[in-house]
């Protein structure tokens, strides 16, 4: 791994933000944030995203690397979740291994976003397209978890345990907020790119300048959240840990592996392996805990965010950079 | 004249406030952000950015045959999802 790389990323605001909650945590600092506004700045940066993903898309179009790699993304959320339901299997029960599995299949769009900031700093070129990988990669994986549920787990199911309904599951992996957001904007940048381009420019302040600043307020309260779930680290046990730690690096060699075979560029294979990588935080935990309430939330949300997402944006994301320039280089 | 007291994640709120309406409550107060301690973890405002928020604590006055009619409703939800539920008296000033 280049060192160099891993200074660089850990020396940029969003990371150094990110520290500053997890030190705030440690010393037992009052440093709190009022709970509507972290919701606000998830938001804010789901439609920022989006939004600017939307209006690149539309001027790159639809055309060469841009199907294949969104295709792809989606297989990727599909067969992610299963390759981690077998390994989980080995020590959880169905409905646990179900729904980590689902929050690995899944993707975070604050990874993505600190991946994508990673390469600015670095100068790396990368495609707005790959913001549509990012938002369709999102729910398959949920539907994939809630299957295995329902194919290996209604035997063990509770007796007071309530029907799955598709209509309820597909609902909360489409239109959960964060996923109807992202889509959402991503539609409205592409729209606005095609046919209101002075509408681009009055959004710019809001999606353009304000974001590495929202991105870094947003972090510290990551910080704050991961460093608060790291106890639940200890009941999730040792299996859990490495699992949380090992998981992103080989989901990422795979991520690697296909970006090599799409012939993506450096940049786009990064983020390509960084959604890979990543596990959600936001939709799958609302997703899972609303349809399978027999998985232990702890475990998931410790595991994705205590110990994984800190992992991928301090040392995965210039590990996974070392590793695209050694298969892919420029 | 009953007081219901429901304590739970704020995640189940619609489905809780829909078995209140359709049992006929007059009317009832949400304090959402409710913090605290469960049986099991400690309940907190940290995971509001991901909709796993905190719990919401919903409080009815109304008479007892509107708490029967809704009681197994909401404790079908209660049981299935986690949550507390207490009645008691409840006195007009």
């Amino acid at each position: 791994m280049e060192t160099n790389l891993v200074l660089q990323n850990v020396l940029t605001p969003p990371v150094l933000f990110f520290f500053l909650g997890i030190v705030a945590v440690v010393l037992r600092s009052d440093l709190e944030i009022p709970a509507p506004l972290p919701k606000l700045f998830s938001l804010y940066l789901l439609l920022a995203i989006g939004f600017k993903g939307g209006m690149e898309l539309e001027s790159s179009g639809l055309g060469g690397q841009v199907l294949p790699t969104v295709g792809s993304a989606i297989i990727m959320s599909l067969v992610i979740p299963l390759i981690c339901f077998v390994i989980l299997r080995l020590k959880l029960d169905v409905f646990n291994s179900a729904a980590i599995a689902a929050a690995y299949g899944s993707i975070s769009a604050v990874t993505f976003i600190t991946a994508e900031s990673f390469l600015e700093s670095q100068n790396i070129p990368f495609d707005g397209f790959m913001v549509a990988a990012l938002a369709l990669m999102e729910s398959p994986a949920i539907i994939v978890g809630l299957i295995l549920v329902k194919i290996a787990g209604t035997k063990n199911r509770r007796p007071d345990s309530r029907p799955m309904k598709w209509r309820t599951i597909l609902r909360e992996s489409v239109l959960n907020g964060s996923v109807y957001l992202l889509l959402g904007s991503l539609l409205i940048g592409f729209l606005t790119a095609a046919h209101n381009p002075s509408g681009v420019e009055k959004m710019q302040p809001f999606t353009g300048k304000l974001f590495y600043g929202a991105e870094c307020f947003f972090l510290l309260d990551m910080g704050i959240v991961a460093a608060q779930r790291l106890p639940g680290l200890r009941k999730a046990g040792s299996f859990l840990i490495f699992f949380a730690v090992l998981i992103p690096l080989f989901n990422a060699l795979l991520g690697i592996a296909v970006a090599k075979a799409l012939v993506l560029g450096p940049g786009n294979a990064l983020l390509f392996a960084v959604l890979c990588a990543s596990a959600s935080y936001l939709a799958v935990p609302a997703a899972m805990r609303m349809t399978v309430p027999e998985a232990k939330a702890s475990y998931y949300i410790s595991t994705t965010l205590g110990l994984t997402f800190p992992f991928n944006i301090v040392i995965g994301i210039p590990l996974y950079m070392g590793l695209v320039n050694t298969f892919i280089p420029s | 004249m009953k007081r219901l007291d429901l304590i739970f994640s704020e995640r189940e709120l619609d489905a809780i406030l829909t078995a209140l309406e359709n049992a006929g409550a007059p009317g009832y107060t949400v304090m959402k952000h409710a913090t605290g301690r469960g049986p099991e973890t400690i309940v907190s405002e940290d995971m509001e950015f991901s909709g796993l928020g905190a719990n919401a604590h919903v409080i009815v006055f109304c008479d007892e045959d509107i708490i029967n009619k809704t009681r197994e409703n909401i404790k079908s939800i209660l049981n299935y999802y986690g949550g507390v539920a207490y009645v008691s008296e409840a006195t007009p000033l």
